[in-house]
């Protein structure tokens, strides 16, 4: 048998096949291509697959079969290509998986009763001044203390540009920490510590302000008012989607530890993708409403609102229903 | 049989033992696909110590265009708020900036792994790719997940405060040590990160070295010395691997090294074939290999002639020049080094054969 005339028939066919790759890989997309093109190109993928299923068979020198590892793996590249997801199939994660997943994942009702319960309970020690007259100074410390106090003693007054600056930083600042936090979620614990330690400054500001010597908290809570109950909830949900994920390593529910945890991370990603949105209207409610001097009953009915579409979003478009397949 | 096996052994595996030859067990950093086509390939892994360079590449490429970003802003804050006088401009430009670097540090590598087919730009310089563990190019969700848990893998965060507390620029610093994705690579069989095992994804070498390595035969005593190998000689598969090994891999030894080696497998081949014992073990394999993978085997006659590629003038000539650079021990007038360095024995070969030839 002689090889070179063997390499030297197939290997027209391999450089054409590397040249429609090099052209596939450069421009990207085959729309610029006919047809016949990219039916060439799978024939030659496949011409190319046949000859390294018979490598062995042909007795092929290491180095070509080597050669043909790549050829093939470059064209296999290039034939299945990553499907991008669509507009459209975002909008379906997060109006409809999302409520669904919310709505019976116990990972959520963990993370918000953590979140929330840890809230209160911090709230009410910062708040109870002679029962508990150390807390809010050693959670948030004397200096964060003053700068808070002094921060809101103005009213609330601020023109627009302040509105766009701040609410840029909120969608930067909150949901990265949103991000972070679910992220944290696959080793647990950090997700755990990174939510209960939000929750207890919180509160623990929250829990301050509430005093009645606090000068400042009218000013306060004319400002937590309004963006609250969307922000609050974007918190707990990124952890909850973040310990949906972590729970896959360890309730493996009869599957492989890493296709466990793989099927965990994508039931967390609407949950996740639900909080991105909530932080997003927060912030866009931080920047513009929160800071305005619009009256308070404008901001409380604004809160009101909202929660209401929480309610919404949660139970009536969250509630299992037959033949769907997210719960 | 067993003689060319254990020879095998000796040459080519540090322990020579049959069986430690007969498994090929595959390099721990490849990674077997099977595609569609119920072909399967190898990729080959990429560790930690060549991502860390396309990370690099990419956090400065986010840095380069960020600050680019800034300037274009500025540039253009300062145009129209020259020519409107509104304060309104440069808020809208910082809330612009605080998104889009939002946008950068979390959905940079998300974009670029999605849509263009697991590669971000660092990962294009470096010649690396994300592709899913099952040899498919990568989902957006999946780019979503491994980017989106990029955060975890890159803790604990430390700052350079430690180094130098004095300075307060440096404390603020946040330092990514990155520990927690090392360590998952390094004790994961695909080399994945924690973002990697939850997206199911992998990265491997994308590589652009595509010369079809092919070993050339330039020294002419090849294919004459292969025509007195016998023709009902036939190498095992086994053997012809071994050939083909040892013909790519000869280039990169030194003379006396490569006659050193295939000394183990070219004198029991001598005896069989009943040549000189002073013929070159290198040129031996070498006209074996010859014989086995570039010329035609059944069909090639006898007559040199009928080898495919040069002429038996050329080859006469070349005899005569090998004749007499072993008469008059010139051997720094060869061509090639090959020649010089198997001189000695086969020269005395070459003019056994040149009356042969001339008639």
């Amino acid at each position: 048998m002689n090889i070179a005339k063997l390499l030297e028939q197939r290997r027209l066919q391999w450089t054409e096949l590397e040249r429609l790759c090099g052209e596939l890989e450069v421009r990207g997309r085959t729309q610029q291509r006919s047809a016949a093109a990219v039916s060439r190109f799978a024939t030659l993928y496949r011409s190319a697959c046949a000859d390294l299923a018979l490598a062995t068979a042909y007795q092929l020198p290491p180095a070509t079969v080597a050669y043909l590892h790549r050829l093939v793996g470059r064209a296999h590249n290039q034939l299945y290509r990553s499907g991008t997801s669509t507009f459209a199939s975002w909008v379906d994660i997060v109006i409809r998986q999302a409520p669904q997943r919310i709505f019976s994942d116990p990972c959520v009702r963990v993370a918000a009763l953590l979140f929330f319960g840890l809230f209160t309970l911090s709230m009410l020690f910062a708040w109870n001044e002679t029962l508990f007259p150390q807390f809010a100074e050693t959670v948030l410390g004397a200096e964060h203390m003053t700068m808070m106090e002094s921060s809101f003693e103005e009213p609330l007054d601020a023109s627009m540009d302040h509105y766009l600056m701040m609410s840029g930083f909120y969608i930067q600042h909150n949901t990265g920490i949103g991000l972070q936090c679910f992220a944290f979620g696959i080793l647990l614990i950090p997700c755990l510590v990174t939510l209960s330690y939000n929750a207890v400054v919180l509160g623990a500001s929250f829990g301050y302000m509430a005093r009645d010597s606090v000068a400042a908290g009218d000013n306060f809570f004319q400002f937590v008012t309004a963006h609250g109950p969307f922000e609050l909830t974007a918190i707990a949900l990124s952890a909850g989607a973040g310990l949906r994920m972590g729970l896959g390593l360890f309730a493996t529910g009869g599957l492989r530890r890493v296709d466990s945890l793989r099927l965990s991370a994508l039931k967390a990603v609407p949950i996740m993708a639900a909080a991105v949105v909530m932080f997003f209207l927060a912030a866009f409610t931080e920047g513009f409403i929160s800071p305005s001097p619009l009256p308070y009953v404008v901001k409380a009915a604004w809160a009101i609102l909202s929660s209401g579409l929480l309610m919404f979003y949660f139970v009536v478009l969250g509630f299992p229903r037959r033949g769907d397949d997210a719960a | 049989m067993v003689v060319e096996r254990t020879m095998i052994a000796v040459l080519f595996a540090p322990v020579p033992t049959k069986r430690r030859m007969a498994v090929s067990a595959p390099l721990d950093t490849t990674i077997e696909v099977v595609t569609p086509e119920n072909i399967a390939f190898d990729y080959q892994l990429a560790g930690p110590f060549r991502r860390l360079p396309a990370y690099l590449i990419d956090v400065a490429i986010r840095l380069v265009t960020f600050l680019a970003i800034i300037f274009l802003v500025m540039m253009s804050g300062m145009l129209a708020g020259g020519l409107f006088g509104s304060g309104l401009l440069p808020a809208l430009g910082a809330a612009v900036l605080l998104i889009l670097y939002f946008l950068q540090a979390w959905f940079y590598g998300v974009f670029f792994e999605a849509y263009f087919n697991g590669r971000t730009p660092g990962k294009w310089i470096c010649g690396l790719r994300v592709i899913s563990d099952d040899g498919h190019p990568i989902t957006g969700m999946q780019a979503l997940i491994r980017n989106l848990l990029r955060a975890i893998d890159l803790m604990p965060a430390t700052t350079l405060a430690a180094l130098d507390p004095e300075d307060s620029f440096f404390a603020m610093l946040p330092l990514m040590t990155g520990m927690v994705g090392l360590v998952t690579m390094l004790s994961t069989r695909r080399l994945q990160r924690l973002g990697d095992l939850a997206a199911g994804t992998m990265v491997v070498m994308d590589e652009r070295n595509w010369t079809l390595p092919v070993a050339r035969v330039d020294d002419l005593r090849v294919p004459a010395l292969s025509s007195f190998v016998p023709a009902d000689y036939r190498a095992t598969p086994t053997m012809a691997k071994a050939l083909a090994n040892y013909a790519e891999r000869r280039l990169y030894l030194s003379p006396p090294r490569r006659r050193e080696i295939a000394r183990h497998l070219a004198v029991p081949l001598l005896d069989r074939f009943e040549f000189r014992r002073d013929v070159d073990p290198d040129l031996l394999l070498y006209a074996i290999y010859y014989r086995t993978f570039l010329a035609d085997g059944v069909a090639e006659a006898p007559q040199l002639g009928s080898l495919s590629g040069f002429s038996p003038l050329a080859k006469d000539a070349q005899f005569q020049d090998a004749t007499a650079a072993h008469t008059t021990a010139a051997a720094a007038t060869q061509p090639s080094a090959t020649h010089t360095a198997a001189t000695q024995p086969s020269a005395d070969h070459a003019t056994a054969l040149s009356p042969e030839d001339r008639s």
